[in-house]
């Protein structure tokens, strides 16, 4: 009899907590929005969205938007008023930039060193012969691509302050770091008007703010360069989470040899690494943006080198013969699709 | 005693209908509609459960994207520009990226993806 009551007890005390917790959920859940406010916004050469669950006024995403629009007319190299074209037409001469822009060249040379030059963005001629920049893809003769190497090369770059100065000749693109970049300031933006949970995606650059409005991690999608399925999905609060690949922007050449747009800065042709496709999470989106495009470049040794010697980053490469490399640090935060949860999963540690 | 066995009984219904209703709440919204945006415009929702086969041009400035819905998926199977990269994008997938031609300012995407919040 006593058994009984105790067994009956037990469980409506086990009910109340479980409808506790639930209620606990909502509270949580309740200074944000349950659909959250979205913006779309075509810049910087990609779809951008920002996903915001707070519950602010319209006027902060539009201010977001008019930040991106500001920054891709500072650095775009088509746009003949941004100062990167000026930069590229300067025949020489020396040429004045704002702050910002001096700011991004700076940290790109910075990472052009660490990286011993995987990062480089004096490539533009290159990917210019190749028609990646333009409607004519083709693949170029090795003379061309050796006529053109002597305009290649970061350190060839004179930076003073707010001055830049390139050979005749030569021409930057920061396509390789200014969307992270970008990126950071507009989440600085949101932050500083008071969003605390969000997503801001600039193509396959993925900053998240704080965690999900119920306080978990964000669940982030690392797409699988075959088929755009999803590869699995990495458990993150608060970071930066960029992937690179060459599995969309490619041509073929009649015996259906694929050249992808992401040129290896030593030989002038797209990269051979063995890889297919490289994801970089850490702090800054910049940082990641750019050691991904360095690590697709150089490849599993030297980017198991980079993370040794830094360790500022967490990375997951997955390479062309289907294995997946991850630091240490993802090691829990990652899980593989159903799909693919027999493919080896190896962990480097530091 | 028999009253004890109902009180019982009464508890553990309580507790399977609290489990059930926390399963209720953290559930995962499951959806499989795509939208078709241009510029900024939404043109066409499909629930890809309950569409047809079908082929669709959609213009713009006079340049052509072919979209392809094809046994509850949907791609672009032809671009009129210059990087085809909407096409190598492939089929559309609810974890993925959103399928997305830049020069003709076409998005098609899922209302609401699968588990990922985001994708790269």
């Amino acid at each position: 009899m006593k058994l009984f009551h105790k067994m009956t007890a037990i469980i409506l005390a086990l009910s109340t907590c479980l409808l506790s917790a639930c209620s606990d959920q909502s509270n949580h859940t309740a200074r944000y929005r349950d659909n959250p406010i979205t913006r779309n916004v075509f810049a910087m050469n990609t779809y951008n969205t920002f996903t915001v669950y707070d519950d602010i006024s319209g006027d902060v995403l539009e201010s977001a938007e008019n930040q991106l629009k500001a920054l891709e007319s500072l650095w775009s190299v088509t746009d003949e008023q941004s100062e990167i074209y000026a930069i590229n037409h300067g025949g020489g001469q020396s040429i004045t930039v704002s702050d910002r822009t001096a700011e991004l060249l700076r940290f790109s040379l910075e990472m052009a060193k660490r990286t011993d030059g995987n990062l480089d963005i004096t490539t533009y001629p290159l990917l210019t012969a190749w028609g990646f920049t333009t409607d004519n893809k083709q693949v170029p003769t090795d003379e061309q691509i050796a006529a053109l190497m002597q305009y290649v090369g970061y350190d060839k770059i004179f930076l003073s302050e707010n001055t830049v100065t390139l050979l005749p000749g030569m021409e930057i693109d920061l396509g390789a770091v200014a969307k992270g970049y970008a990126c950071d300031l507009v989440a600085e933006n949101l932050q500083a008007n008071g969003v605390t949970s969000a997503i801001v995606s600039l193509g396959g650059n993925i900053r998240v703010i704080g965690s999900k409005p119920d306080g978990s991690d964000w669940k982030i999608s690392v797409e699988h360069p075959e088929n755009r399925n999803s590869l699995g999905l990495l458990s993150l609060s608060d970071v930066s989470v960029v992937t690179s690949g060459a599995y969309e922007r490619y041509f073929e050449d009649e015996s259906g040899k694929r050249y992808g747009h992401i040129l290896d800065p030593s030989t002038g042709k797209p990269a051979q690494s063995g890889l297919a496709s490289v994801t970089v999470v850490g702090k800054e989106s910049k940082v990641c943006d750019a050691l991904a495009t360095a690590f697709f470049v150089m490849g599993l040794p030297a980017a198991e080198e980079y993370f040794r010697e830094y360790g500022d980053i967490d990375f997951l490469l997955l390479t062309e013969n289907g294995e997946i490399y991850l630091t240490n640090g993802l090691k829990d935060k990652f899980t593989l699709s159903e799909a693919y949860k027999n493919m080896v999963v190896n962990v480097i540690g530091q | 005693m028999k009253r004890i066995k109902i009180l019982l009984i009464t508890a553990a219904a309580i507790f399977v209908l609290s489990l059930a209703f926390c399963f209720w709440i953290i559930r995962p919204a499951q959806t499989n509609t795509v939208e078709i945006v241009q510029d900024g415009t939404t043109l066409y929702r499909f629930d890809l459960n309950n569409t047809e086969n079908q082929q669709i041009e959609i213009s713009y400035n006079g340049k052509v994207n072919t979209v392809l819905i094809e046994n509850g998926k949907i791609c672009i199977t032809n671009a009129d520009c210059p990087d085809n990269t909407c096409v190598h994008m492939g089929w559309l997938t609810a974890e993925g990226l959103p399928i997305v031609c830049l020069p003709n300012r076409l998005v098609i995407q899922y209302i609401q993806s699968g588990e990922a919040d985001a994708a790269g």
